[in-house]
């Protein structure tokens, strides 16, 4: 059973089709990112599998069943929505406290999930001093209070700094790929979640537009290797000879059809000295831009 | 229960709780002053403003003024619920609690809670007042079945209007909006068709009207007492607006999706 299962979910708002036909499951020990532009649909997607929304069709289910019919959601699902979610006036502690008491959990759990997220030293401010870094790891702690094997996360990383980012990528990994936790984290912002992310699933304008492992995503683009040499005259019509597409660009060539070290091969035969033979990954941001249709514009 | 105490303790978390006692107290304590100050006294017309002070029905007329401080518990149980809008904690309310209507019930059950604390230390404030100003006017205390029957009346009244605030804050999320509504409401609406005759036929099945029924001491402040329903009648009338509030808001404005 997968932990997260969402098929043919539609959702409209009036007239705007805000999920329209989704269908992706993510397994444990998995992080999926869910990426797409600002307005795809992603957070109505998130809101309908956690029983904020109300879906007009299909069906979203987290280990197995839909959320209002988890006896103990927060023991199986935690989220991370928006960074705002907390009463000004009272403090991180009370906070995950009221949280322990409606979930049943003992009172220790707060304590203990404050450290987690690295907030110990602040547990008695109120939530009104908070910077924004604060919040979101507040809202972290919020979601792993029952120790759950799901996580949900909708854009987690803004607000965030660098440093902030960085270990929030860390403790994604620790808990999907360390303690076996399903992972599903949303971004508009494919650079922030690319290194962490095992599957992607990308929508656009309430449509998925592509799904599968970060590897078959990468491979969809075409890759080149970047070459520099001093013997352009000679290389170029060897590399071609040998089945290449060599395109000359300013003081290097971008070479697509051949290994790096086929290209070194050819550059020996041909007595060529190479200042530089570097593999190009797909530029990924580029191909979702492409996919998600608005590298055209 | 569990989540009764959670609400409770969303409650004490946060600081509006005892701004609203203080205010409810010093409020019951100026009606109190003020009664005890013109006890006795002519007013304009001739009759006496209020019962003098060694009297029977002067001790009945003090335990039930602890009910006119309705308001603001009933405004603490508007922000109960409106407060989780405002600020968009009812996310992570609704995450922890997906079956909404259990929210709305944890919310009643903390208002019965709130309004009963509420109700016992007004009584508790009414009873210094009664036992300090009686026998220091040669009269005689009395703790008559209609007098627990008035002090029980201001613990209703309390809690019922504070269940009252609750399903009004559920019906009307915006926390502004709501708090306007219950102030006009108290203190425009409910007074005029209380103190118009030709109204209150109207006047008697209101919150105000009930809640008057339920603590009526027979004390003809000058809006007459006689069109008020029986205590009884009275009390049922309140738990029904809380309910019926409730109830509508369970159906509708807390169905609606949280995005």
């Amino acid at each position: 059973m997968s932990a997260i299962e969402i098929r043919n979910l539609r959702k409209a708002f009036g007239p705007v089709r805000a999920v329209d036909g989704v269908s992706f499951t993510v397994e444990p020990g998995t992080i999926t990112g869910y990426l797409g532009p600002n307005g795809a649909g992603k957070t109505t997607t998130l809101r309908s599998l956690l029983g904020l929304c109300t879906a007009d069709s299909g069906t979203a289910l987290v280990n197995g069943r839909r959320y209002v019919e988890l006896p103990h959601p927060l023991s199986e699902v935690g989220a991370v929505l928006e960074a705002t979610n907390f009463h000004p006036g009272r403090t991180a502690l009370n906070h995950l406290r009221v949280l322990c008491a409606a979930a049943r959990l003992p009172r220790e759990r707060a304590t203990e999930a404050l450290d987690q997220v690295g907030l110990a030293d602040v547990a008695g401010k109120r939530v009104q001093v908070f910077s924004l870094g604060m919040r979101q790891r507040l809202a972290l702690a919020t979601a792993l209070i029952g120790h759950p094997k799901v996580l949900i996360l909708d854009e987690p990383a803004n607000g965030l700094d660098p440093a902030g980012i960085q270990w929030l990528r860390g403790f994604l990994r620790y808990l999907s790929h360390d303690q076996g936790a399903a992972v599903l984290v949303s971004s508009h912002v494919l650079a922030e979640v690319e290194q962490i992310v095992d599957n992607v699933v990308i929508i656009a304008k309430g449509r998925l537009v592509r799904q599968g492992s970060l590897a078959e995503l990468v491979s969809n683009g075409d890759a080149a290797v970047r070459v520099r040499t001093t013997g352009v005259a000679e290389l170029v019509p060897a590399l071609e000879r040998a089945g290449a597409t060599v395109e000359q660009q300013d003081g290097f060539l971008r070479v697509r059809g051949l290994e790096a070290e086929d290209i070194g091969r050819i550059a020996l035969d041909a007595k060529v000295v190479l200042s530089e033979v570097t593999p190009e990954r797909s530029d990924l941001q580029q191909v979702f831009l492409e996919l998600t249709g608005e590298g055209q514009g | 229960m569990t989540l009764i105490r959670a609400e409770l303790l969303k409650l004490r978390t946060t600081r509006l709780w005892w701004v609203m006692l203080g205010v409810t107290v010093a409020y019951v304590l100026l009606q109190l002053g003020l009664t005890i100050g013109f006890a006795g006294q002519t007013g304009q017309n001739g009759r006496q403003v209020f019962p003098s002070r060694g009297t029977v029905p002067f001790q009945e007329l003090l335990w039930g003024l602890g009910s006119s401080g309705v308001l603001f518990p009933m405004i603490l149980g508007v922000v109960m619920m409106t407060a989780e809008y405002r600020y968009q904690t009812i996310t992570t309310t609704f995450l922890a609690t997906p079956r909404r209507e259990r929210v709305v019930v944890a919310k009643l059950g903390a208002g019965v809670v709130v309004g009963l604390a509420f109700g016992l230390i007004v009584l508790a404030l009414t009873a210094v007042a009664v036992v300090v100003t009686v026998p220091l006017s040669g009269g005689e205390l009395v703790l008559s079945a209609k007098v627990l029957r008035i002090a029980a009346g201001v613990l209703l009244v309390l809690i019922l209007y504070t269940l009252f605030g609750v399903g009004l804050g559920a019906l009307i999320k915006n926390q502004l909006g709501a708090i306007i509504v219950a102030v006009v409401w108290v203190f425009i609406v409910e007074a005029l068709v209380t103190a118009i005759p030709a109204l209150q036929p109207v006047g008697k099945w209101t919150p105000a009207g009930a809640g008057g029924a339920v603590t009526n001491s027979g004390v003809d402040l000058g809006l007459g007492t006689a069109y008020l329903l029986p205590a009884w009648a009275g009390a049922l009338v309140l738990l029904g607006y809380a309910v019926l509030f409730s109830a509508v808001a369970s159906a509708t404005t807390i169905r609606r999706d949280i995005t």
